[in-house]
C-alpha cells in the first residue's frame, strides 16, 4: 500500500474488508443521549479473528460504541440510536434476537476487574449455569478450559474454591475474561481493560489478547497508543463521535493521512 | 470458535414471571398507599358537603328523611337494606334506620326540609312549620324561615359576647379570688349578672317544626346552632357551606363527646406539644452531635455510643411513654410536688401526666433522630474548613459557631423537622404521660404565667383513638374521625415535604462545595 | 487589631478561657445527654428488680415460672396461662403469665412481616434493577413517606373500617389473594404477546404505572368470581365454613388485621433499606452478569440480592424490631385479648398495648406497674438487640461495597 501523502486530504483512510471476512459489520450507526450526539453516522467492518483497536480522546464516543456492540445501551431509556449493527451478517437490533442470547455470543470485559462476590470456579461457571442443562463433570471441564485459554489455570488450579475477591488485580481481570470466554463468545470487547493493572498484568493481559485472536474476534477500546499498536491488527480514530481514520495499525501509526490523527497520536505516544 | 457446550437449556426471552410480581408488588403498594389517603381525603373532605336529604316513602306508608349512609346485602338473598341517617333523636330515639331497598318506593328531595344543628340531640331534620316569637306575632313558611335565619345570626353574636366576657373578665377574677380570698366579690357579682341577662336575651323564641311522617315538636331557638336547607341550595351555595364547615371543623371545641364539632383544642395541643419538644430537643440534640461529631475522641467507645444512639430510634415509642411514666412523671413531677405544691396534694399538680412532661417524652424520643441527623450535617463539611478557621488564630469555640454550626444549620432543620414529623404522629407515649380526652382549658390563656404547663392537653392523634374507641356511637363519629386522620396525615405530609426539600436543598448547596 | 496589640495577650487569655470553658461545657452537656438516653435501659432494669427480690408485699411469688410457664387454677382442669394482674390480691395463685402477650406480639410481628417483607423485598427489586430512573425518583420518596403515615391512622383504617369489610367479604379477600399472583403474570405474558408497537408503549421499567389499573381490573374479576366460588366451595358462607368445618373462631379484629395494617406500616422502611442495600451494589457487578447474557432477574438473584444479603437481612430486622414495638396498630386492630392460640382469625394482645392500656391504672411501686415495666424491658432490649445486629451488619456491608470500589 503505497499511498502518496496528501498535503492537505479531506477524507482520512479507510480499510474495508469482504463481508465473508468480516465479524461485525455498523452501518451508518448514530447514537443520542438525550439531545446529545455521541455517535454520528458510523461505519465501518471490524475482521473476523483479528484484533481492532479503537482510540481517540476521552468522550470521543469509542467506549458507547463498543457497549453498543452488545446492546449495553438498552436498559437507558434516555438513549436514541438510528443505522445498524450486525453480527455475522444479521441485524442485533431485529426484534428476533434474544438481548441475552447476543450478550452470550458478544462478550464483554470492563475496565475495572469485576468479579462477582463468589468463588473463582463460581465466577466462571456462572455463565454456564446461566442456561442449565450442563453436568457437573461438562461445567468442570469448561472452567478448567476456560481459566487456561486466560493463562490463570496454574496460579489457581489449587483454590478454585477461594472468593475470587482474593485475586490481584490481574488476576480478577483475566478472571473476568476466562469467564467471559466460558460462554463460549464469538467477539471479545475489551474496554481498557488493562487500565486500571499494574505493569506486569497488563503485559500479561495483552499476550493473552494475542493468542486468543486465534479463535475469537477482539474489539479493544484504549486511551494508551502503545498497547493498541502492540497487541492490534487494524486500529480505528474517532474523534467527537465519527469515525476519523481506520486501517491497518501500522500504517494508523507511522503513516496517518490526516493531520488531527497524526497531532493525536503524537502527542499521546510522547 | 464453535458453541460446542450449548446446554440443553434455553435461554429466556424476557425476564421471567418473577419481575412481574417485583412490579406488582410496587404497583400494590402504592395502589394502597393511594387507596388509604383516597378514603381519608373523600371521607374527611365528603363530610362537610351539605348533601341533598332524602325523603324516603316506602311501600307500607312509613316515611322518613336523612342521607344514605351504605348498603348491606340482607341474610339469605333477601336482597339489599340501605342505612339511613335520619337524626332526630328526640323523637325517634336513634340516628339511624335500616330500610329494605325493596320495600323503597319513592325517593324524592322537596326543597323545604331543614336540617337544624342542636346542642343537645344532634341534628333534626325535617319542615318547619313556624316561627314562635316571645313577642310578637307567630310567622310561617318563608317568613318564619327568614325570621329564624336573623335570628340565628344574632345568637352567634351573643354566643361570642358570652365567651368574650367569661375568657377575659370572669376566669380571671375567679382565679385572682382564689389566691386572694379578701378580693372584691362585688365585681364578680356585676359580671355574673351581665351574663345572666345575656342568657336571658337569648332564651325566649321558640320554634314548631314536624318530622316528615308529621310528629311535631317545639325546639327553643336558644339551643340551634346552625340551620340550612340542603336541598334547596345551588352548587355555589354548597360550596360556600363545605367550606363554612371545614372552617368550623378546624376552629371549634368539640360536642356531644367528641363525636361532633371541631378539633380545635387538639390542634392547639398538638402544636403547643410539637413546638415545645422541638425548643427541648434542638439545643440538646445539637449538643450531643457536637460532642460526639467535634469534641469526642474519635475511638472505639464514641463508635459504640454512636451505635447506640442510632439505636435508640428504633426503640418502640410506648418504652419513651414507659420512661417519662416512671422518671419524669412520678419521679421528678412527685418530688416537685412535695417540695413546692405541698399545699394542693394529695391531688398532685405536676405529680400526673401534663404538657411538660409529655413534651419531654416527645424530646427523649426524637432526640436521636436529631442527634443523626446533625452528626451527618457535621460529617459532611469538609476538614479544610475547620483547619482553615483554626489558622486564622480562631479557637475552637469560633471555629464551631462562626464556620460549623452555620454550615451545618439545614442539617438541623431537617433533624428537627424529621423529629417534628415523628412526633406528630405518635400517640402511644402521649396515652401514659398526660394526653387527655377532653381538656376544658387550653393550657396557655392570659391568667399568669400564661402557659400553663402542668395542663393536661388534647391532641389529634389521641382525638382519633378516643372518638374511635371510646365513643359512644362510633358510627355517627365516623366522619369526623376520617377528618380528624386527614387532618393529622396532610400536617406529617407536609412536614416530610420540608424535610425532604431542606436535605435536597442541603445536598445540593454541599455539592457546589466539594467541587471547589 | 493592630491598636488593640497591647491587649492581646489578656484578650486572648480570655478567648482561650472562654474557649476551654465551653469545650468543658459541651463534653459535660454531650455527655449528660447521652447519658440521659441511655438510662432508660438503667431505669426499667433497676425499676423491674424488685420483682424478683419477693414480688410486691404479700402478694404471690413472682419468678421465671409463674411468668412464662401455664399455672393451674381452681376450676380447671389442665394448666393455663392467665394474664389478669389486676384482680384483687384476695385471688388465689399468680394470674400474670406474660407468655400470651409475649405470643401476641410475636404473632402479630410475624404476620405483619409476612406481609410486608414479600411485598418490600419486591418493591425494593423492582425499584433498584428495573424501574425507569425517572419514575424512581418520584416513587421512591413518595413510597418512604408511607413511613411517616401515623400508626394511629392506620389502626383506625384497619380496625373500623378493613376489619369490618374484611368480615363481610372474606371471600372476595381470599379471591382477591388468589388471583393476584397469577394475574400479574398473565399480565407479563400478554404482555410479551402483544405486537412490537404495543410493546414498547409498556415498558418493563414504568410496570409500576400502568400495572395500577391491571391490579384493578383483576379486583374486580375478583368481585365478579367471589360469590360464585364462595357457593360452590363453601356452601355460600366462606366465614360459617371456617367456623364449622375448620373449628376456628373468626374475631373481627384478628392476627390477620393487625397483619394487614402493621405489614402496610412497616413496609416503607424494609423497602427503603433494602432498596439502599440493592442499589449499591456497585453497578460493574450488574453490567458484568449481564455481559455474560444473564437478564436482568438472573443478574438480580445471582449476583446483585448475594452481594446486598447482609442489606437486606438487616432491613428484614429493622422491620422486625418496629413491628413488634409499634403499639397504636395492634391496639386498635387486634381486639386485644390474651389468647394462646396459633388460629390467625383469632384476637390477640400485644405487650406493648398492655402496656399502653393498663399502665396508666397501674399503682406506681406494684406489682401489676412492675411486670409492665418487665413488659418495657423485654421490648427494649429485643429492639435494641436486633438494631444492633442489623447496624453491624450493615456496617460490615459498607465496608465490603468500599472495598469493591464503585462503578468504573
Amino acid at each position: 500500500m503505497s499511498v502518496k501523502r496528501d498535503p492537505a486530504p479531506s477524507r482520512g483512510a479507510f480499510v474495508d474488508f469482504a463481508p465473508e471476512a468480516t465479524s461485525l459489520e455498523v452501518s451508518g450507526f448514530g447514537l443520542w443521549y438525550g439531545d446529545t450526539a455521541a455517535l454520528r453516522d458510523l461505519t465501518l467492518r471490524v475482521p473476523r479473528h483479528r484484533v481492532t483497536a479503537f482510540i481517540g480522546p476521552s468522550g470521543c464516543g469509542k467506549s458507547t460504541l463498543l457497549r453498543a456492540l452488545n446492546r449495553l445501551h438498552d436498559l437507558n431509556e434516555e438513549v436514541r440510536r438510528e443505522g445498524s449493527i450486525r453480527l455475522e451478517g444479521q441485524d442485533i437490533h431485529a426484534p428476533e434476537v434474544a438481548v441475552a442470547e447476543l450478550r452470550r455470543r458478544v462478550g464483554m470485559v470492563f475496565q475495572a476487574p469485576n468479579p462477582f462476590p463468589m468463588s473463582i470456579y463460581d465466577n466462571v461457571a456462572f455463565g454456564l449455569r446461566l442456561q442449565g442443562g450442563l453436568r457437573k463433570r461438562r461445567i468442570d471441564d469448561i472452567v478448567e478450559w476456560a481459566l487456561r485459554s486466560a493463562a490463570l489455570w496454574d496460579e489457581v488450579r489449587d483454590r478454585l474454591q477461594a472468593s475470587a475477591w482474593s485475586l490481584s488485580g490481574g488476576q480478577q481481570q483475566r478472571l473476568v475474561i476466562a469467564r467471559t470466554l466460558a460462554v463460549g463468545p464469538e467477539v471479545l470487547l475489551l474496554d481498557e481493560p488493562a487500565s486500571a493493572l499494574d505493569p506486569i498484568s497488563t503485559l500479561k493481559v495483552e499476550e493473552l489478547i494475542r493468542n486468543l485472536k486465534s479463535s475469537l474476534t477482539l474489539v479493544l477500546v484504549t486511551h494508551n497508543m502503545q498497547q493498541a499498536a502492540r497487541v492490534s491488527d487494524y486500529t480505528a480514530f474517532l474523534q467527537d463521535g465519527e469515525l476519523v481514520e481506520y486501517a491497518p495499525t501500522d500504517t494508523l501509526f507511522t503513516n496517518p493521512r490526516l493531520r488531527r490523527t497524526e497531532n493525536y497520536i503524537t502527542g499521546r505516544m510522547a | 470458535m464453535s458453541r460446542w457446550w450449548r446446554g440443553r437449556g434455553r435461554l429466556p426471552r424476557g425476564e421471567g414471571p418473577w419481575a412481574w410480581l417485583a412490579a406488582g408488588s410496587v404497583a400494590l403498594s402504592v395502589l394502597l398507599l393511594v387507596l388509604l389517603l383516597g378514603l381519608l381525603a373523600v371521607r374527611g373532605l365528603g363530610h362537610f358537603w351539605p348533601a341533598d336529604v332524602d325523603r324516603v316513602t316506602l311501600s307500607d306508608g312509613r316515611v322518613l328523611a336523612g342521607r344514605a349512609v351504605k348498603e348491606a346485602p340482607l341474610p339469605g338473598d333477601a336482597g339489599r337494606e340501605r342505612l339511613y341517617r335520619t337524626d332526630n333523636r328526640d323523637l325517634d330515639g336513634a340516628l339511624w334506620d335500616w330500610v329494605p331497598v325493596d320495600a323503597i318506593e319513592r325517593v324524592d328531595h322537596p326543597d323545604d326540609l331543614v336540617v337544624l344543628e342542636r346542642r343537645r340531640w344532634g341534628a333534626f331534620v325535617g319542615r318547619l312549620v313556624a316561627w314562635l316569637p316571645e313577642e310578637g306575632e307567630r310567622l310561617e313558611g318563608e317568613a318564619a324561615w327568614s325570621a329564624l335565619r336573623a335570628r340565628l345570626a344574632r345568637l352567634e353574636r351573643q354566643r361570642e359576647a358570652i365567651d368574650r366576657l367569661r375568657e377575659q373578665t370572669l376566669l380571671p377574677l375567679v382565679r385572682r379570688l382564689e389566691h386572694d380570698a379578701a378580693g372584691s366579690t362585688a365585681a364578680l357579682e356585676a359580671v355574673r349578672a351581665r351574663l345572666r341577662a345575656l342568657r336571658a336575651e337569648m332564651a325566649g323564641d321558640r320554634l314548631l317544626l314536624e318530622s316528615v311522617d308529621g310528629r311535631r315538636l317545639i325546639q327553643p331557638v336558644e339551643a340551634v346552632l346552625r340551620a340550612a336547607r340542603p336541598n334547596a341550595m345551588g352548587v355555589g351555595g354548597k360550596l360556600v357551606a363545605w367550606a363554612e364547615g371545614v372552617w368550623r371543623f378546624l376552629s371549634e371545641g368539640p360536642r356531644a363527646a367528641n363525636t361532633a364539632g371541631g378539633v380545635w383544642p387538639a390542634i392547639f395541643g398538638t402544636i403547643l406539644l410539637v413546638m415545645l419538644m422541638s425548643l427541648l430537643v434542638t439545643p440538646f440534640g445539637v449538643l450531643a452531635a457536637v460532642y460526639l461529631n467535634e469534641v469526642a475522641h474519635q475511638g472505639r467507645l464514641t463508635r459504640l455510643v454512636r451505635i447506640g444512639v442510632r439505636n435508640l430510634a428504633g426503640v418502640p415509642s410506648i418504652v419513651y411513654g414507659v420512661f417519662g411514666l416512671g422518671v419524669f412523671v412520678y419521679g421528678l413531677g412527685g418530688r416537685l410536688d412535695a417540695w413546692f405544691f405541698e399545699d394542693a396534694l394529695p391531688s398532685p399538680t405536676f405529680g400526673t401526666g401534663g404538657l411538660l412532661w409529655a413534651s419531654l417524652t416527645l424530646a427523649l424520643l426524637t432526640l436521636p433522630v436529631v442527634i443523626v441527623a446533625t452528626e451527618e450535617g457535621l460529617a459532611r463539611i469538609p476538614d479544610r474548613q475547620r483547619e482553615g478557621a483554626l489558622a486564622l488564630g480562631a479557637t475552637r469555640l469560633e471555629m464551631l459557631t462562626r464556620v460549623v454550626l452555620p454550615m451545618a444549620t439545614p442539617a438541623m432543620l431537617t433533624g428537627v423537622i424529621l423529629a417534628v414529623a415523628r412526633a406528630a404522629g405518635e400517640v402511644a407515649p402521649l396515652m401514659l404521660v398526660g394526653v387527655a380526652k377532653l381538656a376544658p382549658q387550653v393550657p396557655v390563656d392570659g391568667d399568669f404565667p400564661f402557659l400553663h404547663l402542668e395542663r393536661k392537653f388534647m391532641h389529634l392523634g389521641y382525638h382519633i383513638f378516643d372518638a374511635a374507641f371510646h365513643g359512644g356511637d362510633v358510627q355517627a363519629a365516623m366522619p369526623l374521625i376520617y377528618a380528624t386522620a386527614l387532618l393529622l396525615v396532610l400536617v406529617i405530609l407536609v412536614l416530610n415535604l420540608t424535610a425532604i426539600f431542606l436535605r435536597h436543598h442541603l445536598r445540593s448547596r454541599h455539592g457546589t462545595l466539594s467541587q471547589h | 487589631m493592630r491598636d488593640a496589640a497591647p491587649d492581646m495577650p489578656l484578650r486572648r487569655r480570655l478567648r482561650q478561657g472562654r474557649d476551654r470553658l465551653a469545650t468543658a461545657l459541651i463534653t459535660a452537656g454531650g455527655i449528660g445527654v447521652i447519658a440521659a438516653v441511655m438510662a432508660i435501659g438503667v431505669f426499667l432494669a433497676v425499676e423491674v428488680l424488685p420483682l424478683f427480690w419477693g414480688g410486691g408485699p404479700g402478694g404471690p411469688e413472682v419468678d421465671l415460672e409463674t411468668l412464662w410457664l401455664p399455672q393451674s387454677y381452681p376450676g380447671l382442669e389442665a394448666p393455663a396461662h392467665r394474664w389478669q394482674p389486676t384482680l384483687p390480691d384476695s385471688d388465689p395463685g399468680p394470674r400474670f403469665g406474660m407468655a400470651p402477650l409475649a405470643w401476641g406480639t410475636l404473632e402479630a410481628a410475624a404476620w405483619s412481616l409476612l406481609i410486608a417483607v414479600p411485598l418490600a423485598l419486591g418493591a425494593a427489586a423492582h425499584s433498584a434493577l428495573f424501574m425507569s430512573r425517572r419514575l424512581r425518583t418520584r416513587l421512591k420518596p413518595t413510597l418512604e413517606l408511607m413511613e411517616a403515615l401515623p400508626g394511629v391512622v392506620i389502626g383506625f383504617v384497619a380496625g373500623l373500617v378493613l376489619a369490618p369489610w374484611l368480615e363481610r367479604q372474606l371471600a372476595l379477600a381470599a379471591t382477591l389473594v388468589l388471583l393476584l399472583p397469577p394475574g400479574l403474570l398473565l399480565a407479563g405474558g400478554l404482555r410479551g404477546a402483544l405486537p412490537g408497537g404495543l410493546r414498547r408503549r409498556l415498558p418493563l421499567g414504568w410496570a409500576a404505572l400502568w400495572l395500577l389499573p391491571w391490579v384493578g381490573l383483576v379486583a374486580v374479576l375478583a368481585a365478579w368470581l367471589a360469590p360464585s366460588l364462595e357457593a360452590a366451595w363453601f356452601g355460600g358462607d366462606l366465614r360459617g365454613w371456617i367456623e364449622t368445618t375448620l373449628g376456628l373462631d373468626y374475631a373481627g379484629r384478628n392476627a390477620v388485621i393487625v397483619g394487614m395494617a402493621m405489614g402496610f406500616a412497616v413496609m416503607p422502611s424494609i423497602y427503603a433499606l433494602a432498596e439502599d442495600a440493592l442499589s449499591g451494589v456497585p453497578a460493574s457487578l450488574a453490567e458484568g452478569a449481564q455481559a455474560l447474557g444473564a437478564t436482568r432477574w438472573q443478574t438480580l438473584w445471582r449476583v446483585v440480592l448475594p452481594a446486598a444479603s447482609p442489606g437486606v437481612l438487616s432491613a428484614v430486622m429493622i422491620g422486625a424490631g418496629r413491628a413488634v414495638g409499634e403499639t397504636m396498630i395492634v391496639l386498635m386492630a387486634s381486639g386485644n385479648t390474651a389468647l394462646m392460640t396459633a388460629n390467625p382469625l383469632d384476637g390477640l394482645r400485644s405487650l406493648a398495648a398492655s402496656i399502653a392500656i393498663e399502665l396508666p391504672e397501674a399503682a406506681p411501686g406494684g406489682l401489676h406497674y412492675r411486670l409492665l415495666l418487665l413488659a418495657a424491658l423485654l421490648l427494649f432490649v429485643f429492639t435494641f438487640l436486633v438494631n444492633t445486629l442489623a447496624e453491624v451488619v450493615r456496617s460490615r456491608l459498607r465496608r465490603r461495597y468500599r472495598r469493591l470500589g464503585g462503578a468504573p
